[in-house]
Order: structure tokens, then sequence, then C-alpha cells
């Protein structure tokens, strides 16, 4: 663990947490520095809808087959687990769990991994969602690494805060339901995006952040402008 | 623990209006139903664009009906706010402060009508965005956290309803009985069924709302399931074009 970047990254978080700051945009970063410095080959975080059904927000690959993943928990899997019990599911060994979770199993392993982690994102009682992180190599998780994977959930909740009290809505269950609109608005820019320019799903969302960042512009209006044509986007739907 | 089953149950109460109606499910069964269940007077919907003319398009009574009309004519009100935004405002008690600020004309002529409370939820799917729903009450109330659960399930039928009657009016599918179909379609969120939204607009030059449509009439028309149809368009399988039907490539990429 590298305890500079580890505090790097806790600083360009809080940067990032400003007054009119994009969820998602915000999310992927915290799965990307995930990624980064807790060594994990994939990341996630998935929010539960009004009736409990857990929705991925962000991901450290945009690749439908890693979406899939994170879906498919819904019937089984570490996240289920950790949003149903708000505690963490820590799996070294996949292999160990398959008559556990059948399905999962075989699809995680399907894509390479070989561990993976849950931990709860928690609204004082209420577990609002969790962060989900994937190792290709099965092997005990660093025990130095599980809280600060937690600190970063938190991070991940406390954004959740942040985005409701800079809006009117004082309702956390309409708040959500927002939330996951703007994600449904991203899956929609991607899939127009990828089919005009022939790239994929991954290309696409990596495509309009980096236009949104080059452009100042938060991710949703980026992508809210691509769908309707109300602007040329110029460099990004040539 | 079923994920759908608050969307199933609003489902079954809309038909049920429908068939008390003894019509097929519209937009208006919506409003009524959402009437029954919930603690407020009466319920609206206008259909709501950037680049068109918005419109009233029912209301359950005259309350709602004037409610849907000033905020149209005025330009604001707690459905331009909701539209505008894509987050539901609701707002308990009309006679507060800041609101009058808020909407310094509706806010006055709203308690006029004789509503006090007054909740908009937005119809929305990502950047489809058809309309409002407004639901009012008499007397300053609260919605709970199951009741505004809810309220935004009627919101998200609502969404699909009005969708749908765009597939209706064009006589795509055999339609025997729109609330089969609905239930039927209870897939829940799938990413795909958004990409390939995205897609789509591409493949049929249509705006997103169109694309949508063309999506589901297709998956209906076929007996598909919406997300196994969504799936085979991000996998490129399948392909629409504006003037041919769909065509399929079963190579697996």
């Amino acid at each position: 663990m590298n305890e500079r970047l580890l505090a790097k990254t806790f600083v360009e978080l809080a940067d990032n947490l400003v007054a009119d700051f994009d969820l998602i945009d915000f999310l992927r970063l915290l799965t990307d520095r995930c990624v980064g410095i807790l060594g994990a080959s994939a990341a996630g975080v998935l929010l539960a809808d009004r009736d409990g059904e857990l929705r991925v927000m962000a991901a450290s690959d945009e690749q439908v087959r890693l979406l899939e993943l994170f879906q498919l928990q819904n019937d089984e899997g570490p996240c289920l687990d950790c949003y149903r019990t708000g505690l963490p599911v820590t799996v070294p060994d996949l292999l160990t769990e398959t008559a556990r979770w059948p399905r999962f199993a075989a699809q995680a392993q399907l894509h390479g991994f070989g561990a993976v982690q849950a931990l709860p994102m928690q609204l004082r009682d209420d577990v609002v969602g969790a962060l989900n992180l994937f190792r290709t190599t099965p092997g005990p998780f660093d025990p130095v690494g599980t809280p600060i994977a937690q600190a970063l959930a938190d991070v991940a909740t406390i954004s959740l805060l942040q985005q409701r009290s800079t809006q009117r809505s004082t309702v956390l269950n309409e708040q959500l339901q927002t939330a996951l609109n703007s994600r449904v608005l991203i899956e929609q820019a991607k899939g127009k995006l990828a089919e005009r320019q022939g790239i994929d799903m991954e290309q696409a969302f990596t495509a309009l952040r980096r236009y949104a960042r080059a452009h100042n512009r938060r991710l949703s209006d980026v992508a809210r402008a691509l769908i309707d044509d109300t602007e040329p986007l110029a460099g990004l739907a040539s | 623990m079923t994920p759908n089953g608050r969307s199933s149950r609003i489902r079954v109460l809309v038909a049920e209006q429908a068939a008390r109606r003894g019509g097929r499910v519209g937009v208006v069964d919506v409003c009524t139903a959402a009437v029954a269940s919930l603690p407020v007077g009466g319920a609206g919907m206008s259909a709501m664009s950037r680049t068109t003319a918005s419109y009233p398009l029912c209301s359950t009574d005259g309350i709602s009906e004037q409610l849907e009309e000033l905020q149209l004519t005025l330009g604001e009100g707690p459905c331009v706010d909701a539209f505008t935004h894509g987050s539901a405002i609701l707002t308990p008690d009309l006679r507060t402060g800041e609101l009058q600020d808020c909407w310094p004309v509706f806010a006055d002529a709203a308690l006029e009508t004789g509503a006090r409370a007054v909740f908009a939820l937005p119809l929305q799917i990502g950047a489809i965005s058809p309309g409002v729903l407004d639901l009012y009450a008499q007397v300053p109330v609260r919605l709970n956290a199951e009741e505004l659960a809810d309220a935004l399930a009627f919101a998200e039928f609502a969404t699909l309803v009005l969708l749908d009657a765009r597939i209706d009016a064009t006589g795509e599918p055999p339609d025997d009985g729109a609330t089969k179909r609905h239930i039927e379609d209870l897939g829940g969120y799938r990413a795909e069924i958004s990409q390939a939204t995205g897609m789509l607009t591409v493949q049929l030059g249509v705006g997103i709302d169109e694309a949508f449509v063309r999506l589901r009439a297709y998956a209906y028309a076929q007996g598909h399931r919406l997300t196994v149809v969504a799936a085979d368009v991000v996998a490129r399988r399948l392909r629409f074009s504006p003037d041919t039907d769909p065509t399929r490539t079963d190579e697996d990429t």
C-alpha cells in the first residue's frame, strides 16, 4: 500500500466534491482509484433503487460484460448479501463459493476473476448500496486494504448526500431515483456515441467523460446534449 | 423479496381502473389509480417537451385541470421545475414563504383553486422525458417513504403507457391486453435497454423517445422480451434500419 498515493487519492476525491459535481463522473473516479490503490482488477458502485433492486451507478470498466456481472447480483452474490445484512462480504477464493452462488461464481470465473469483496454503503440505519471489488488472482485480501476500501465506500455514500444537499429535494428516496435516472441517461448516450463512432461502450464512456472534463462541463449535461442534438459537441460526435 | 413487486402492484391497480372505465389502459387510468391509493385529492398529467408546445393530457377533476393549465400558461410551478430538473418536486404546503418566491404567480393562483399540497413527478427514462404527473391535495400533506415510492412507480408506469400509446396509434402489435404485456415486460432495469435505445437513435435517425418506442414495438411484435432484443442490438446481432425491417446477423461476435 503506497501511503502517498492513498493520501493523494483522498485529497483528489475531496477536491472533486465541489458544489456542482457530477455524481456518475465522481463515482467512476472512485472506482478507478479502487483499482489503482487497492490492486483490484475491477470495481463498481451499486445503488439500491426504491424497490431494493441493485443498480450499477459506476464501474471501473463500462463494458457490457462487467455491467452484467454486477446486475446478476440482484439474484445472488456478494453485493446482494452485503446489501441485505449491511456487513462486508469477503471471498478470497471464488471456487469455494460455487454452491452458495452457482451462477455468480461461474460468471465471475468466466470473466477471469478469482476473488471478490463487497462493502456496504451505509447511511445512518439504511444500507443504500455496495462497493464491489474484484481481483483476478485468488488469495487473502490485504488486511490494511479492507478498511481503506470501506473508507472509499463511505466516500461514495457521502457523495450521494452531497449531491442531495446541493439540490432542492430533501427526500433521500427521491434523490436516489434522480441519481439512478442520470445513470440511465449516461447509458443512452454511450449507446448513441458507440453506434455513431463504431466504438465499444467503454470507449464511448471515456470519450464522453474526456469531453466533459476538457470543456469543464458536467458529464450528464454533455450526455443530454449529445442525445438531444442540441449542440455540435466538436470533437466528440463528429 | 421481489424487486418488481411494487411495479406489478401498481400496474394491477391501473388495470383495474381501466377495466372499470371499460377501456384499454391509458394515462387517465394511472391518474385515477394514483388518487385511489395515495393521500391526494386529484391528479393530472401534461405532455411536455423542450422543442414543442406542452399541453395537458388528462386530469381527474376540475382542480387538477386548472393546475395543469395554470402551470403551462404561466410557465412556472412544480411541474415545470420537475420537467426542467428531472427530479420530483414535492410541495407539502403551498402556503410557505419561500414558495411564493419560487412561483410568485402560480403559488397564489393554485391556492385559489383550492389546492394546498402539490407533488410533481417527472415521467422519465434517462433523456426520455415526455411529461409530468401532478398530484394535489386540499390539505397540507407529506408523502411518507412508501407513498413516495408508489408515486414514483405510478409516474414510471405512466411513462410507459404514454410511450406505448404511440405503438398502438400505428397499430403495430396485435393488442390483446396492454396490461398483460406490461406485466410480462417486467425484466427489471437493464443497462442494455438504455444502450440499445441510444444505438437505435443513430440506426433509425430518430429521437430518443421514438427509438425506445420502436425497440418496444419490435419486442412486442416478435413476442420477445425487451431485454433479449436490447442485448441483441448491443451485441450488434440485430440492426434496425429506417426503410426495412430489422435484420439479424447470427454470427456471434
